[in-house]
């Protein structure tokens, strides 16, 4: 739709200078037949116009002389029509949501979509509105090319992680800079788990308080946020209010939600197999004489003692298991949680004031007992026209949130007890295993039911934030405007942890545990601009930005951690602590600044050939003495060639644009003191005092900088047929150098590490969007795609391109090596399974393996399988990423239908290393592959697993890598307008019924896990949480 | 407002506003201490769990621990092998930095700089010393390095590691007092030095078993001897009667220490994990710990037990004989509790308390004999005399004419759990021969070798030391 001429319409001078005598009218309807009201009505080339009424009607006056009418609405394409005297002109618009008038938000203000230059991706803002959606980042999954949006964790309320174009930074924050209003909020940093621990710029954001949202791909966009700028900008705007009467709208969903997916582990008579045949292995091996026939009270007798790793629970062969229970863990687990939302938002204005209010409650039950979450928002965006040259505004933005976790996802927690607890308890126990006067059966896991924990347990984190913007905008001149923003973000979180005596340790020995700790997290921004836009001789419109910020952060964080118990379980805070862990007790603080100038140059000749010029200079307190300040230019081109002469035939093509862009921005997501010298504290004690010891903790480097990240990019955009069908096409090459890389060196230094800017990262890929109006009439249906591939390759590492081993666990099993993508996976490759004869003829082995055993290959061919055998096996950055959204729409009727997913990735999984060990004991539940494991010569298995019973220990290697490939139908939405039975109705102007339904279809080649977009392990995963499906009913009321 | 660019942390010390004052110094001084906590569990897996004191196979899945009993040759990227690497030289950069910055305008006191530049050496030795006990062949620093620097830094031979050792110890001697007042109880004395430095000649002396370890075949019993007889004669220490209450919570800081390691419990970070390392989950349920010990039980061999005499009181302070589950079941397999006291926990498995010896007195007497044993000068009786006041205190019968066999037997029983017994082995040289008379009695597992590859004396170098620049480190033959 086109900018609305408000002004013209506003200033009843201009239409009183003329005489009218001709008067146009008539109806404007949407293309479903619904009537527009509020579309703007213009005489072509005048400030004459009118808007429609409620039924869509108009009436204009005109001169008496033949003229063309300009039809134009926000969302929909604008329509001439021409009139030679006075008619009736009944005018249908169809919903565009590619109409090259839309105005596109970038950096420090707005850009008409025909103007742009840079690749910048919108979110279809219905993709917002009519689905049921708890986080803004849900929302961006699937709906733009090169912005990769990974729901790395299904805990309701977790962050999402986004990466724009790949990677390209190796130690550094990859996650982008997000933008909300105009104000930078503090970049997210993960955690070595994955996690925004430390909080995420999207926390308690209400999505039904967004009205758009654009992510700055390339440099030439994104370059104007300099030093923060390398891995994308995602710009968000709420609602405002519009003139007219006050809009109420009303929307709620509830429903259900359950997990995705579970785990194939073994049954409780698979487990009980396994473990008879490796106990009867122990007790046959452990001496002479002693056979596997052997009862458990002959081996008791045999043995001198019971011992339950030698002899077997005799009730293990008695048909029915007497006295034993079977239990699925996940069963017990997994739940449906119900879910539910309720927003009231008000808007409107006058032609002194608009605003936008809205409040918004959120309950979200998680797919396993005791996970929730809990939101409750308002918002209020107030603008203020003191005067014709003044504007002042406040937008207001309190939220409390509460998420509740008791320790459910990630190593060692109860997810993953969950997943390996012994299938089998006494059945005077059940699930109640090894909580309150109950043991743990006595060939079982040793954890307390983690089913109990969860239910018993404390883990709520709670986060109050604000985001407050003042500003004040004043007209200088006609064409020159200042404008200055106070900002301030605002986050108190605090998480309470409790788990009581009677769900921990073991009978006897039972102790509560308390923890509370929390943050304060502030940014203050202020920012201050000059702007001035003027159309010179009707051909040359400049545009000139300048402006200066100033940005502050702090973090304060600190933590109270009990010790020996707690005097009474019904006390859960940390007063009835029976002691303090001093040792884990702490309050911390840490600042960072930046001092920022920077300027725009935006010029267009005949609308026809763009201009676009950025510069930011950055001063960061992250960095070295010498290397404070960083200058990020950006330069970018743009022709539209469809409004050349030589096109004006080529009638099928409606609008031709070739962009081109070159720039450089900055990585500078380190913390906030990588470049002193710091001391740690490492304590002593002489003569029973404690003796306060300070010792180095890393290398300074004095030198230390930013990494920068220089983009070409070189894009297409074409509409063909009206616009029917709308495509871009980009090219990218992204090459970040002076990496801030932890480069290693010998551990003989006494560090591991060392923070330097070395290191070059090369990125390229395409990205490809197409939206297509496929049908137009009363039924619609509309298509979108995008898809986008991605490459990387790592082109320089430290002084001597020494490869780069990590990840958790020896020996490492992620290479970064020159040539290749980064963090390839690097392990031992499993190459079926050891026979006597492979032996024998002197087969490589690893340790004292034997027959049964997994053979591994031994690549460097020396005899021993070892460390160095192992290869790069596989790539954690898909080829390629993908979503496609179709709508239809038919007589009030909506369908949406969200498909997206990813290719040619992998997914090291350190879940799978817990939970399907190579030669795994017998004690701990594991994956269902172990059904189909070696069992003897004659009955080899699949050649997947190894025995049972062996006893080589293991090596990172192949069996913990699966494809990342998923397909997931993320979103099924079918709605129906009820507006359309109310017709009439004075009180209900406009009504919505819909269903969603999320996640319920798609397939994935996970056996090792739960998500395949996990990332909660330096990279990799170790049990994240599986993906809710959920089904929800919702209604939208206008008022 | 470009001031505003310059943010100093707020809540860790920086070296730029630090090493200023004897105080700064005295706790980057403390730092360097703080690096022992892992010498004994390091020593417990290293050596205990190396030699024939253990047969530590599991039941129930392969832990850490194990492939060092059995053997296998894939320890390089074994963690417990690597954290002893990484470990002492973070030691080392600690020791490294303060005699970098020390200095005398920094802090004037002749006396207070002396101790602090004879702690860190002191220190640096013993870092030193162990890491050439573990691996042989190690790189040299002397002061504290750049990366660009470290990479050009080979591993140096071991009579080079052992210059700087001896040149440091013997600073050390000359700089540390003989003691220090109760608040500093724990330090480093020239005491400590001296008795350090003798046990530095005896592993020196060692054969080498042809192989580039901790033994130069180089004959220096009778360094050793005078430094021993030197500390015996003049040394503040004496001979404790009770031999348990040299372990006893109650009694840190006995005659019988002439230098330990010091753990506090209480939460403060300051306590030990060893005493839970060397026990299992199952005893401390069964006893009432509230938290885990060392999963499951890591048995003692039956050679071991077989050589105490049932009336050895030195058998019930260092080994636990079996013990019954919280189920009621017995597990007959020893393991050593030497250092637990079931009363006398701290708050989490981190945080156990009691100090951990790594020169006792009795070792200082018990060096003696076994440098007389090799040849110092010195009488059959002063040795037998050395071995039964040992002997005496448990509650055995005196014997005489010690033989060297005899004497390592007797170590094995006074140090069983300390730690001392893979070293022992190799410094006497009766590793191999030891170690092949036991290993095909106690396997009835069939996972350990028959024989011992004499390779197997040290421990390959941690495997991604060997990637960090291609061509720096050469791995341990063997491995």
């Amino acid at each position: 739709g086109a900018a609305l001429p408000q002004e013209a319409l506003a200033n009843p001078s201009a239409v009183s200078a003329n005489v009218f005598q001709w008067t146009v009218s008539g109806r404007v309807t949407s293309a479903a037949g619904d009537p527009l009201p509020g579309v703007t009505v213009l005489l072509k080339g005048t400030t004459n116009g009118a808007a429609t009424d409620a039924d869509g009607a108009f009436s204009l006056s005109v001169p008496e002389s033949p003229g063309t009418l300009v039809f134009s609405y926000v969302g929909f394409s604008t329509v001439e029509r021409s009139f030679s005297g006075p008619e009736t002109l009944n005018v249908t618009l169809s919903e565009d949501s590619e109409a090259l008038e839309e105005v596109v938000v970038v950096g420090y203000g707005t850009q008409r979509r025909a103007d742009v230059t840079g690749a910048i991706a919108t979110v279809d803002s219905r993709a917002i509105e009519e689905r049921p959606i708890a986080r803004v980042d849900q929302a961006l999954v699937g709906q733009m090319a090169g912005v990769r949006v990974q729901q790395t964790s299904g805990v309701p309320g977790r962050g999402f992680s986004i990466q724009v174009r790949g990677t390209g930074s190796i130690n550094a924050s990859n996650e982008p800079l997000y933008v909300i209003d105009g104000f930078p909020l503090d970049v997210a940093t993960q955690n070595s788990g994955g996690g925004f621990s430390t909080g995420n710029p999207l926390d308690n954001i209400n999505p039904n308080d967004i009205e758009s949202i654009q992510v700055l791909k390339d440099a030439s966009a994104a370059a104007i946020y300099g030093s923060r700028g390398a891995n994308g900008v995602v710009i968000i705007t709420t609602k405002s209010g519009r003139a007219g009467k006050p809009k109420i709208t009303f929307n709620t969903y509830m429903g259900w939600s359950e997990t995705a997916k579970k785990l194939d582990v073994l049954s409780g008579e698979e487990w009980i197999e396994r473990a008879t045949e490796v106990i009867n292995y122990n007790w046959v091996t452990s001496g002479e004489g002693r056979t596997a026939e052997q009862t458990t009270a002959e081996r008791t007798a045999i043995n001198g003692s019971f011992n339950q790793n030698l002899m077997l629970d005799e009730r293990w062969l008695q048909p029915g298991y007497p006295g034993l229970t079977l239990i699925d863990w996940q069963d017990e687990l997994f739940r449906k949680g119900f879910m539910q939302n309720y927003q009231v938002a008000a808007s409107g204005g006058n032609e002194f004031l608009n605003y936008y209010v809205s409040g918004d409650y959120l309950d979200q039950d998680g797919v396993a007992i005791g996970i929730g979450y809990k939101r409750y928002s308002a918002r209020a965006n107030v603008e203020v026209k003191a005067s014709d040259k003044l504007k002042i505004g406040v937008n207001i933005n309190p939220s409390y949130s509460i998420a509740s976790d008791p320790g459910v996802e990630g190593r060692d927690n109860q997810m993953h007890v969950a997943t390996s607890h012994t299938p089998v308890s006494e059945d005077t126990v059940g699930i109640d295993v090894n909580t309150g006067n109950n043991r743990n059966y006595q060939w079982g896991f040793s954890r307390n039911s983690p089913v109990r924990v969860i239910e018993q347990s404390i883990g709520d984190t709670e986060i109050f934030r604000t985001l407050a913007t003042v500003y004040g905008e004043y007209s200088i001149l006609d064409d020159l405007t200042f404008r200055s923003t106070i900002n301030l973000d605002h986050s108190d979180a605090s998480t309470k942890s409790y788990r009581p005596a009677a769900v921990s340790g073991v009978l006897g020995n039972r102790q509560a545990f308390g923890n509370f700790s929390g943050y304060r997290r502030q940014t203050f921004v202020n920012e201050n601009t000059l702007s001035y836009n003027r159309m010179f001789a009707d051909n040359h419109n400049v545009s000139l930005l300048a402006g200066a910020s100033y940005n502050y952060g702090s973090f304060n964080n600190f933590q109270i951690r009990s010790a020996e118990g707690f005097g009474s379980d019904d006390i859960t805070t940390l007063n009835a602590a029976n002691n303090i862990n001093v040792g884990q007790t702490y309050t911390a603080e840490s600042r960072n600044t930046m001092l920022s100038y920077f300027g725009r140059v935006q010029y267009s000749f005949m609308d026809r050939y763009l201009l676009g010029v950025t510069v930011r200079r950055d001063g960061s307190s992250r960095f070295g003495d010498d290397t404070k300040w960083g200058t990020f230019p950006s330069a970018s081109l743009g022709w539209r060639i469809s409004e050349e002469a030589f096109m004006s035939g080529v009638d099928f093509v409606s609008d031709m644009k070739l962009r081109g862009s070159w720039g450089i921005s900055g990585n500078n997501g380190i913390g906030n003191y990588s470049h002193i010298a710091l001391l740690g504290f490492s304590n002593y004690t002489f003569g029973g005092n404690l003796a306060t010891g300070q010792v180095p903790n890393n290398f300074p480097n004095p030198d230390l900088g930013w990494e920068e990240s220089e983009t070409y990019n070189i894009g297409l955009d074409l509409g063909l047929f009206q616009n029917r069908v709308f495509t871009s096409f980009d090219y990218y090459t992204k090459t970040n150098t002076n990496l801030l890389l932890n480069i290693p060196v010998p551990t003989a230094t006494g560090f591991s590490t060392a923070l330097t800017n070395i290191g070059e990262v090369y990125n390229r890929g395409w990205e490809f969007e197409i939206a297509t109006h496929n049908l137009t009439g009363a039924f619609r249906w509309d298509t979108n795609i995008n898809l986008s591939h991605n490459e990387n390759e790592v082109r320089q590492l430290g002084p001597n391109n020494t490869p780069i081993q990590g990840g958790d666990f020896d020996p490492p099993h992620n290479i970064l090596m020159v040539g290749e993508p980064m963090n390839v996976i690097y392990v031992v490759r499993r190459n079926g399974i050891l026979t006597q004869e492979d032996i024998d003829s002197g087969a490589a082995l690893y340790g004292n393996q034997t027959a049964g055993d997994v053979r591994y290959f031994d690549a460097n061919n020396d005899g021993v399988i070892t460390a160095d055998d192992r290869v790069m096996m596989g790539d954690r950055n898909p080829d390629y990423t993908w979503g496609i959204t179709n709508s239809f729409s038919f007589k009030g009727f909506d369908l949406r239908v969200l498909v997206q997913g990813q290719q040619g990735g992998q997914i090291y999984s350190l879940f799978g290393r817990a939970t399907d060990r190579t030669s795994m004991g017998w004690v701990e539940n594991t994956l269902g592959v172990h059904r189909d494991r070696w069992r003897s010569p004659e009955d080899p298995g699949d050649g997947s697993r190894g025995k049972a019973t062996g006893r080589f220990g293991f090596i990172k290697n192949s069996d913990w890598i699966y494809s990342s490939d998923y397909w997931r139908v993320r979103n099924i939405t079918l709605g129906y307008d009820l507006g359309r039975l109310m017709a009439g109705n004075k009180f209900v102007q406009g009504a919505r019924i819909y269903a969603s339904a999320e996640n319920w279809f798609g397939g994935d080649k996970y056996e090792g896990g739960y998500n395949p977009e996990a990332v909660n392990s330096g990279g990799d995963d170790y049990g994240a949480f599986p993906l809710a499906k959920s089904m929800t009913f919702g209604l939208n009321l206008t008022f | 407002c470009e001031k505003e660019l310059d943010q100093a942390p707020l809540s860790d010390a920086s070296a730029a506003n630090f090493y200023r004052d004897a105080a700064d110094f005295e706790q980057a001084v403390n730092g360097i201490y703080a690096q022992l906590r892992p010498y004994p569990d390091r020593h417990f897996n290293l050596s205990e769990v190396r030699s024939d004191n253990m047969y530590a196979t599991t039941e129930i899945g392969v832990r850490e621990h194990e492939p060092i009993n059995n053997f296998v040759n894939t320890l390089e990227t074994n963690s417990l092998v690597i954290s002893a690497w990484n470990e002492n030289f973070n030691g080392i950069m600690r020791a490294n930095t303060v005699l970098d910055r020390l200095n005398a305008s920094v802090v004037p006191d002749d006396a207070q700089r002396n101790r602090f530049e004879g702690e860190a050496r002191f220190l640096r030795a013993l870092y030193y010393f162990d890491l050439v006990r573990l691996y042989g062949k190690v790189p040299v620093y002397d002061a504290s390095v750049s990366p660009a620097e470290a990479l050009e830094v080979p591993r140096s031979p071991v009579a080079e590691v052992y210059s700087l050792i001896v040149s440091d110890l013997n600073t050390a001697i000359e700089m540390l007092p003989p003691s220090h007042g109760a608040v500093n109880r724990g330090r480093a004395t020239s005491w400590a030095a001296k008795s350090l430095l003798a046990l530095v000649h005896l592993t020196r002396s060692a054969p080498t078993y042809g192989i580039e370890g901790p033994g130069l075949d180089v004959n220096e019993y009778a360094e050793a001897l005078t430094l021993l007889n030197d500390v015996i004669n003049n040394g503040p220490y004496a001979w404790v009667e009770d031999y348990s209450s040299i372990f006893d919570y109650n009694n840190e800081n006995n005659p019988d220490i002439v230098f330990d390691i010091q753990f506090l419990s209480g939460g403060l970070g300051t306590g030990g994990t060893y005493p839970g390392t060397m026990a299992p989950n199952s005893y401390f349920n069964a006893v009432g710990i509230p938290f885990p010990a060392g999963l499951e039980t890591k048995p003692l061999s039956s050679d071991l037990i077989e050589t105490f005499a049932p009336e050895d009181e030195r058998l019930g302070v260092a080994v636990q004989q079996g013990f019954t589950d919280e189920f009621g079941n017995s597990d007959p397999r020893p393991f050593f509790r030497k250092f637990l006291d079931e009363d006398d926990y701290g708050l989490d498995r981190f945080d156990w308390g009691i100090n951990f010896p790594i020169i006792r007195y009795t070792d200082v007497l018990m060096m003696k004999a076994e440098a007389i044993l090799q040849g110092a000068p010195g009488t059959q009786e002063e040795v037998d005399e050395i071995i039964n006041m040992a002997r005496v205190r448990a509650g055995l019968e005196p014997v005489s004419g010690v033989t060297l066999d005899m004497y390592l037997e007797e170590r094995r029983r006074e140090f069983a759990g300390e730690g001392h017994r893979w070293h022992d082995l190799v410094r006497t040289g009766q590793v191999i021969e030891e170690m092949n008379e036991w290993l095909p009695t106690e396997d009835t597992r069939n996972v350990m070798p028959e024989t011992l590859d004499p390779n197997y004396i040290i421990y390959p170098i941690p495997f991604s030391q060997l990637q960090v620049k291609e061509g720096l480190y050469e791995q341990n033959p063997g491995y």
